[in-house]
């Protein structure tokens, strides 16, 4: 059979994907060569996933092609794909945490001895182990249940349980994430060492320093499309972090409110909070919001700031420091008095905590002002004053809907994420914690979005936006703090570039 | 617009109607199967549970104390906690009602109706307020904990008829009976059907009213459907699996009362068979819909009415009808997973 492509152990050929309106691929084009490294890279919600869900059949792409071994193949999913040699390790480890690892490692296939009682063969079993363990050049207690192992020896055994059922390609995603530096150093050993025997390596990961010091190939996918791919030795750690975060020629200001209409007094503050010392989700976060201000949160994703909006809104306790809202403590106040004292909160998980997707448009407009009149008069909710409340709310944002007793879900995720607005801004709330606020919304719904919360602003609201899209945080903000390890690691000058944001983003953590 | 609402209309009749169907058609085979002809049979059965005045007054009696058992399971599935233990609740607060109903002087007169009903409530809804509590508080399941408790108030009651509250006048395993001025009326003498129907409606139809009229229980449907969007939005997700178990405990309270008082007039052993379970597959059936639960309340009732008569008229051993309400149950448990694989009903 002729090679279309020679050289290429797996690649994607043009491929493809789109989720309802939201084309999560668009034409992304990535070879892997036998014996490379090949860093896969860019923010959260890139494409990254769908990418290597594509590449191991789990999902099957609108148009192009999975290359293997030169050619095009179709694959059925994940069982093919390790057929064929393609292994992946997920970022949530898929070990069962009671078995040992010895366990783990032959789990679903199982040595057996001889004889029809279909026994397994454990002395061969951890011959096998020791034997890969040895060749890769770590040391595994076998004997350790999965869950008291220490999470790198944990993905060790993810990988040799690969490399035990003939994987010569391994998917990584995100290795790093839960490795201390220590750990990381003994991944990439090892991970060289694999290289060098012939392996070949797709490395997905956010984090420049690592992929620098690593990858023989790095390929940038930014909104769905490969950006940017050039061998290690022609670029460097700038060149990428400015394609990761992108080009921004959009303008950074925004209209403002008439100087002087707004009194600027500090609507909210945090001062030194910190989370449990068992997650350290927050370590030690001051900051203040203002009346008329957008207060934009930068950061790669995972590094704090989801905890961060949770705590404000009340849902993720704090273990010291205080918070004030208007000047008065709320710390110990739970979710729904800070929502009775004027907080908001856009959720970054729409469908599942913004919304409740299987209730009614009005329900779901209307939930948390229905204990209030008009929709409540003492123990009496009305029905109709609920729906004509919902109705006057939705077409103050101009949301489009069928019926109001249509299911939420039958919106669009525009449409929906304004219905959200429309819930929580109606209540005038001072302060705004705003979340992932355009994530699966098309272009036209983003430019209402932002629109909205720019109204908000100029009517003297406080809003905190934690986004992913740099591009957003900086065409909405009036400040920008950036967090990196659950830290807020610095506040951007005036007038600086989306390349110096992304370099105190990806690099903030590490020097701070 | 009116066909669509007349197509969910529709929609919502063959649903609920689809496991009648499938137990009758399996039951029906199960008839031929030994040789009858089910055609006679069912015929048979519905003339014994609505064939007359009377018969319909003993298929209405027989469904009375499903119409508490189904409320109190319906107001906790619809927030989606699985309570079972409102067999428990419905025993205990049952013998709670009737101990009132024999202990207290007679001299108070009717007074000791709403007494004796009161003490079944607050002792249904204790019964359950401590398993929504473990669950609200401590993650214990509400499954486990409600099961268990089934059995803890099917030994407790059992000590206590055999213990302090064992009648003097009798061997064993009975109360006594309670004051004649404690005894719920009948409507239709001499039928069993007694007052507590009338109690049983009107609970049935507060519940209709709470679900859609009160905050409360807006709230309570949303947690059902979505816990961590309720909390986000600032409901008490405990204070309401808390409030919907009390709630449950008063109504299945209330329904021991209801019996005990009503039907019974005393406590003794099997004072309920199975009750609270078979409101469970009532619930279920009636997808927790009132209407719905009063005619799934109904049909079980016709099915225990008719099945004690019937095999005085033919060959049909009572087991049978104990078979087709267990078909009935597991269809209409089969159906209450459907409509999550179908989009776009909206549930509030």
């Amino acid at each position: 059979m002729a090679e279309a492509f020679p050289g290429v152990v797996l690649g994607a050929d043009r491929l493809s994907k789109a989720y309802g309106p939201v084309q999560a691929n668009r034409d992304i084009s990535l070879l892997l060569g036998s014996g490379e490294i090949h860093a896969v890279v860019g923010e959260n919600g890139a494409g990254k996933s769908t990418l290597m869900r594509m590449l191991q059949g789990m999902e099957q792409p609108d148009s192009g092609s999975v290359i293997l071994d030169g050619a095009p193949v179709r694959l059925s999913g994940p069982a093919e794909a390790m057929a064929r040699g393609i292994g992946m390790v997920h970022q949530e480890f898929m070990l069962a945490p009671d078995l040992s690892l010895l366990q783990n490692l032959v789990l679903g296939a199982e040595p057996l001895k001889p004889g029809p009682l279909r026994r397994v063969d454990w002395v061969s079993a951890r011959r096998e182990g020791v034997a890969l363990a040895d060749r890769i050049g770590v040391v595994v207690d076998w004997d350790c249940p999965s869950a008291a192992a220490p999470v790198h020896i944990q993905q060790f055994t993810e990988i040799i349980r690969l490399l035990r059922r003939g994987a010569k390609i391994l998917i990584l995603d995100e290795p790093t994430a839960v490795l201390a530096p220590p750990q990381v150093e003994e991944l990439f050993t090892l991970l060289r060492r694999l290289r060098a025997e012939g392996a070949s390596i797709l490395f997905i990961s956010h984090k420049i320093p690592e992929v620098t010091a690593l990858a023989d190939r790095v390929s940038v996918i930014r909104r769905g499309q490969v950006v940017f791919s050039a061998a290690m030795a022609d670029t460097s750690g700038d060149e990428i972090a400015g394609h990761i975060v992108g080009d921004h020629s959009a303008p950074v200001a925004a209209p403002k409110p008439a100087p002087g209409s707004i009194t600027p007094h500090t609507v909210l503050a945090m001062e030194a909070v910190s989370t449990s010392a068992a997650t350290r989700a927050l370590r030690d976060v001051s900051l203040h919001v203002s009346a008329g201000e957008i207060v934009g949160l930068a950061g790669v994703a995972g590094n704090g700031q989801g905890e961060l909006a949770e705590v404000l809104a009340g849902l993720h306790r704090v273990n010291t420091g205080r918070i004030t809202l208007n000047d008065k403590d709320i710390t110990a106040q739970d979710n729904a008095t800070r929502r009775g004292a004027g907080i908001g909160y856009i959720s970054a998980d729409r469908r599942h905590e913004g919304l409740c997707l299987p209730a009614t448009i009005a329900t779901n407009t209307m939930t948390g002002s229905h204990r209030a009149p008009p929709v409540a008069s003492g123990w009496r909710l009305r029905p109709r004053a609920l729906a004509k409340a919902a109705e006057a709310r939705l077409q103050a944002l101009q949301v489009r809907y069928g019926r109001l007793s249509d299911p939420v879900s039958s919106l669009s995720g525009g449409n929906q994420q304004k219905l959200v607005f429309a819930r929580e801004i109606a209540p005038k709330p001072d302060f705004l914690i705003v979340s992932q606020p355009t994530r699966g919304v098309d272009l036209n719904g983003i430019a209402a979005i932002h629109s909205l919360l720019r109204d908000f602003r100029n009517q003297g609201g406080a809003a905190l936006l934690v986004s992913e899209e740099l591009d957003e945080i900086m065409a909405l903000s009036d400040r920008i703090l950036v967090m990196a390890e659950g830290r807020i690691v610095g506040e951007v000058p005036k007038g600086a570039s989306a390349q110096e944001i992304g370099r105190m983003m990806i690099m903030g953590g590490h020097h701070g | 617009m009116a066909d669509v609402r007349f197509g969910k209309l529709a929609e919502s009749v063959v649903s609920l109607a689809l496991p009648f169907v499938v137990a009758a058609l399996v039951a029906g085979v199960l008839l031929l199967a030994i040789g009858e002809n089910p055609l006679a049979i069912f015929g048979l059965m519905a003339e014994e549970s609505f064939g007359s005045a009377r018969r319909i007054a003993s298929t209405l009696s027989a469904a009375t104390p499903l119409l508490f058992t189904a409320t109190a399971t319906a107001i906790c599935f619809r927030s989606g906690v699985f309570n079972v233990g409102v067999e428990g609740a419905f025993l205990t607060g049952g013998l709670a009602a009737i101990f009132v109903g024999y202990a207290a002087p007679a001299s108070l007169g009717v007074v000791l109706i709403p007494l004796a009903m009161l003490a079944g409530a607050v002792v249904g809804a204790i019964w359950l307020w401590f398993p929504g509590w473990l669950l609200a508080r401590w993650q214990v399941d509400e499954v486990v904990s409600t099961l268990m408790l089934n059995f803890i108030a099917a030994a407790l009651t059992g000590y206590l008829i055999n213990g302090p509250m064992l009648s003097p006048a009798s061997g064993n395993n009975v109360t006594p009976p309670i004051h004649d001025a404690a005894e719920l009326v009948r409507l239709m003498p001499p039928s069993t059907l007694h007052a507590g129907f009338l109690i049983g409606l009107l609970v049935l139809t507060l519940y209709g009213l709470w679900c859609r009229y009160t905050p409360a229980g807006f709230e309570a449907a949303l947690v059902g459907l979505n816990r961590r969007f309720s909390r986000a939005m600032g409901i008490s997700v405990g204070g309401t699996v808390i409030a919907v178990m009390v709630l449950s405990g008063v109504i299945a309270g209330l329904g021991g009362a209801s019996h005990g008082l009503g039907q019974l007039y005393r406590f003794s052993d099997g004072f309920s068979p199975g009750y609270g379970f078979t409101g469970m597959a009532v619930a279920l059936l009636g997808r927790n819909n009132p209407l719905g639960m009063l005619i799934g309340a109904v049909f079980f009732g016709a099915l225990a009415s008719a099945g004690t008569t019937i095999q005085l008229f033919s060959n049909i051993p009572l087991d049978l009808v104990d078979i087709i309400q267990g078909l009935v149950m597991i269809f209409a448990v089969m159906q209450i997973a459907l409509p999550r694989l179908r989009k776009g009903a909206a549930h509030v």
